[in-house]
């Protein structure tokens, strides 16, 4: 009972984290119609500035997690009006705009191991407490702050789409641009706030596994292809769906190991992207146009 | 053993130019002929690399049957990768390949018993052809010299073969074509398996030379590289995709005359090829060569 | 008959675009298909050369049972066709539409490679003759007027070996001294021996061309018949008015 129990909390804490990457990936996706794979590298940006301003430079723990967020969300945005937007001006493709995500990806997580080098680094702001005993399953504090923040982040969203002006706004350029255009929706300020509050997502992510794990420049990469193929699960034209993707792959992947060796860890996860890809790009939840031929 | 023309360290970059011709140009088959979204490519590479060291130092097979084995064999993958990604379109194939990568790249790294997982497979042979072995480097780049001129001159008459021209129709307009009679997929799974023979035995060289492989040469950085190198030279221009392997692969070796460290010059050229890639779609996405716009 | 369509339906979503169609098409004719914006004209041509699935009915070319063959299959067995907006290939030349059109041996690679190249330059010109197309032959595609792609579009479609010729508003668009052009092309092809079915959305054009009209509305074939009495019949004013 004690090894279900425990391989359920890891399922829910790495579950809770690819929801996070997830979540603001698909939030840019839906908007935007092209995949941002540099949002991996905007997680690790945020855990290396985190250790910058905080381990590094000493500044007072929350306030560095402001600033954290403050510089996660201008990172979006110059990457959406530096070299997304003028692409885009420009009638790139979607594909276009893949590929230079990935160069921004390979990029940036370079830069990162060329200023900070290559070894892992670590934020020592909770010491490593006793674990709880929940139901048999070992569970650290910071464990459960990861679970509840990310489902209280997760709420938040969810009334954020459903209730604000700007929310309503992007659900219907996400729906239908050409519509919302009509109907005088500013389809570049939608798109930059949409990068603006994915980026801040991605913060809030790179904050908690920050905190949780040890910085490796190459994070970013290890990040996106998680929250991708919880996104694709679930659906990825779809925030929440995306986020029940993540869970989704959390627990696939744990659970999974009941039966194979730890190392297929991995292989679990590409395992569901491929299949996914190749049989139900829509994802579980996804709606079906837009996809295939 | 022939005398040495030219230094060791111009002999080393030279074959791996050769290596990326055929890599980039069997790319440009698929990406700018064909107009398939191809980000899987280096995994067809890793699979060529890997099928040839394992058969010459797990079963002794002789180097020549490795070779073709490489291709075959990388060839097969292309064709299965079509038939799995054949309703996909724009963006979800791209990354359905793209995926596909991934999943090599993790495979190579679990199945430890094949594999040996991240240790790699040391001590892979130089070939050997009609009782000579290829010992020196100078000779090797001869070797690679000549596999890289047919293999382009292929290539090229493929491309401007009938068949290459409905491969180009393939690419601009789809629909237009099978009206016209066509079995465009067939046509794709004919391009791909090419391609990806064509993949395989540059892998095949790759691992022959190194004498060492393992799975970290065939990461997302590597796919990056092959990009920028065929978007560089111009979709559908093999003259463009040669030029460019040239260039892209000398630029980051200004970073050696720097003398900077060993820590700087890895990430270094990572960057440099990266901010090329940015660049070149920012400002010149037809490259130095192409014709098409990639869509 | 060369062409046999029964009972052909289909709905987009709960749009009902074709309602039990059904037409014959006879042998060295020009039959033309006629209706308003929205009839289903372009669907049934689209729904015949299997781009789009129907929902139910059956197709017969030349006696052949085509109704669930492969799009590309039933452009081998012998339907050609044009689009309403003209479909080239961006960065080819003309000699190469043409050329892919008439060879049926391209997509052999080995023969492509090997085989010794077939010299259609004589076809080429014959059929750009035919339709009044005098463009050198390396120019590229997008270099093109609109009506000079409308010509090359056609004279693509008269290339491709066929048994049948859909034109799909062959001259949309085009000028009124083109427009007559177009017209005696057609008649020539019909002096060959070739059938041809055409979807025109103005009356006028088809009147005197036409061996048989088929008018559709809301996806029903509400009237069939020569020109003259179709000009006459009062469903068919009763439509066009009524648009």
């Amino acid at each position: 009972m004690s090894i279900f129990s425990q391989l359920t909390v890891n399922g829910l804490i790495a579950g809770s984290i690819y929801a996070l990457v997830a979540s603001g990936f698909s939030l840019i996706y839906g908007t935007n119609k092209f995949m941002h794979f540099a949002h991996g590298v905007s997680v690790a940006v945020a855990a290396y500035l985190l250790y910058s301003f905080f381990s590094l430079a000493g500044i007072n723990f929350y306030f560095s997690v402001l600033l954290t967020l403050i510089f996660s969300g201008v990172f979006g945005l110059l990457m959406y009006r530096g070299i997304y937007l003028p692409l885009q001006n420009k009638k790139a493709s979607n594909v276009i705009l893949l590929i230079a995500s990935i160069g921004i990806l390979i990029l940036v997580e370079n830069l990162i191991q060329i200023i900070y080098g290559a070894d892992v680094k670590v934020i020592n702001f909770i010491e490593v407490a006793q674990g709880l005993n929940f139901f048999g399953a070992i569970i650290t504090p910071l464990q459960i702050v990861i679970i509840l923040s990310s489902v209280i982040l997760f709420v938040s969203l969810y009334f954020f789409m459903k209730k604000t002006r700007l929310g309503r706004d992007m659900r219907a350029v996400a729906d239908n641009k050409e519509l919302a255009s009509i109907v005088g929706i500013n389809y570049k300020r939608v798109a930059s706030y949409s990068f603006i509050i994915g980026s801040v997502l991605a913060g809030i992510a790179g904050i908690l596994i920050g905190l949780e794990q040890n910085l490796r420049p190459l994070m970013g990469t290890d990040l996106i292809i998680r929250g991708f193929t919880g996104a694709v699960i679930g659906g990825i034209t779809s925030v929440p769906a995306s986020i029940l993707g993540s869970y989704i792959l959390g627990f696939a992947e744990n659970y999974g190991i009941w039966f194979l060796p730890s190392g297929y860890k991995d292989a679990i996860a590409f395992a569901l992207l491929l299949i996914f890809l190749l049989f139900r790009p829509r994802g579980l939840f996804g709606l079906k146009r837009e996809v295939e031929k | 053993m022939p005398v040495e023309f030219i230094s060791p360290y111009i002999t080393n970059l030279l074959i791996f130019i050769g290596i990326y011709i055929i890599l980039v140009v069997s790319l440009n088959l698929t990406l700018g002929y064909t107009g398939m979204l191809n980000l899987g490519h280096v995994a067809l590479f890793a699979i060529g690399a890997y099928t040839s060291a394992l058969l010459m130092t797990r079963l002794d097979f002789p180097f020549v049957i490795a070779f073709l084995a490489a291709g075959i064999f990388a060839g097969f993958f292309g064709y299965v990768l079509v038939l799995a990604t054949k309703k996909l379109k724009g963006d979800y194939f791209a990354l359905a390949t793209l995926g596909f990568a991934f999943i090599v790249v993790n495979l190579l790294l679990n199945l430890q018993g094949l594999t040996h997982g991240p240790l790699g497979i040391p001590g892979i042979p130089k070939p050997s052809l009609f009782g000579l072995t290829i010992q020196s480097n100078f000779s090797y780049l001869i070797f690679v010299a000549i596999v890289a001129f047919v293999s382009v001159f292929i290539i090229y008459k493929i491309v401007k073969s009938p068949f290459g021209r409905i491969l180009e129709a393939t690419r601009d307009d789809e629909i237009g074509l099978r009206v016209l009679g066509k079995n465009t997929v067939k046509l794709k799974y004919k391009a791909m398996i090419i391609s990806g023979f064509f993949a395989g035995i540059a892998g095949s060289l790759f691992a022959h030379y190194l004498s060492f492989i393992d799975p970290s040469s065939f990461h997302l950085s590597e796919i990056i590289l092959v990009l920028t190198i065929v978007i560089v030279g111009g979709l559908a221009s093999i003259k463009g995709s040669i030029l460019a392997s040239f260039v892209i692969l000398l630029i980051p070796e200004v970073l050696r005359f720097l003398a900077l460290p060993s820590s700087i010059i890895g990430p270094g050229r990572q960057i440099i090829y990266a901010l090329i890639l940015i660049t070149i779609l920012m400002y010149k996405p037809r490259g130095l060569f192409g014709r098409v716009d990639l869509e | 008959m060369m062409l046999k369509i029964k009972q052909v339906t289909k709905n987009f979503g709960g749009v009902r675009a074709l309602d039990k169609c059904s037409l014959e098409i006879e042998k060295e004719k020009i039959i033309a298909i006629i209706g308003p914006n929205g009839s289903g004209k372009s669907t049934l041509f689209n729904v015949i050369s299997n781009l789009i699935k129907k929902d139910s009915g059956r197709i017969y070319l030349d006696k052949e049972d085509i109704t669930e063959k492969e799009d590309f299959n039933i452009a081998k067995l012998g339907i050609s066709r044009t689009f309403q907006e003209v479909r080239l290939f961006r960065n080819l030349t003309i000699k190469d539409h043409l050329e892919i059109a008439l060879l049926e041996s391209d997509e052999k690679l080995i023969r492509s490679l090997f085989g010794k190249r077939e010299d259609n330059e004589k076809r080429i010109k014959d059929i750009l003759n035919l339709v009044g197309f005098d463009k050198p032959l390396d120019t590229h595609a997008t270099e093109l007027s609109y009506g000079q792609r409308k010509l090359l579009d056609l004279a693509i479609a008269i290339a491709k070996p066929h048994k049948i010729l859909m034109l799909d508003e062959p001259v949309a668009g085009v000028n009124p001294k083109l427009r007559k052009g177009i017209k005696e092309i057609l008649r020539k092809l019909r002096k060959k021996g070739d059938t041809i079915l055409i979807i025109e959305h103005d009356m006028n054009f088809v009147m005197d061309l036409a061996d048989y009209v088929f008018v559709l509305d809301y996806g029903k074939v509400i009237a069939h018949g020569t020109p003259r009495k179709i000009q006459n019949n009062k469903k068919v004013l009763e439509a066009y008015l009524g648009e």
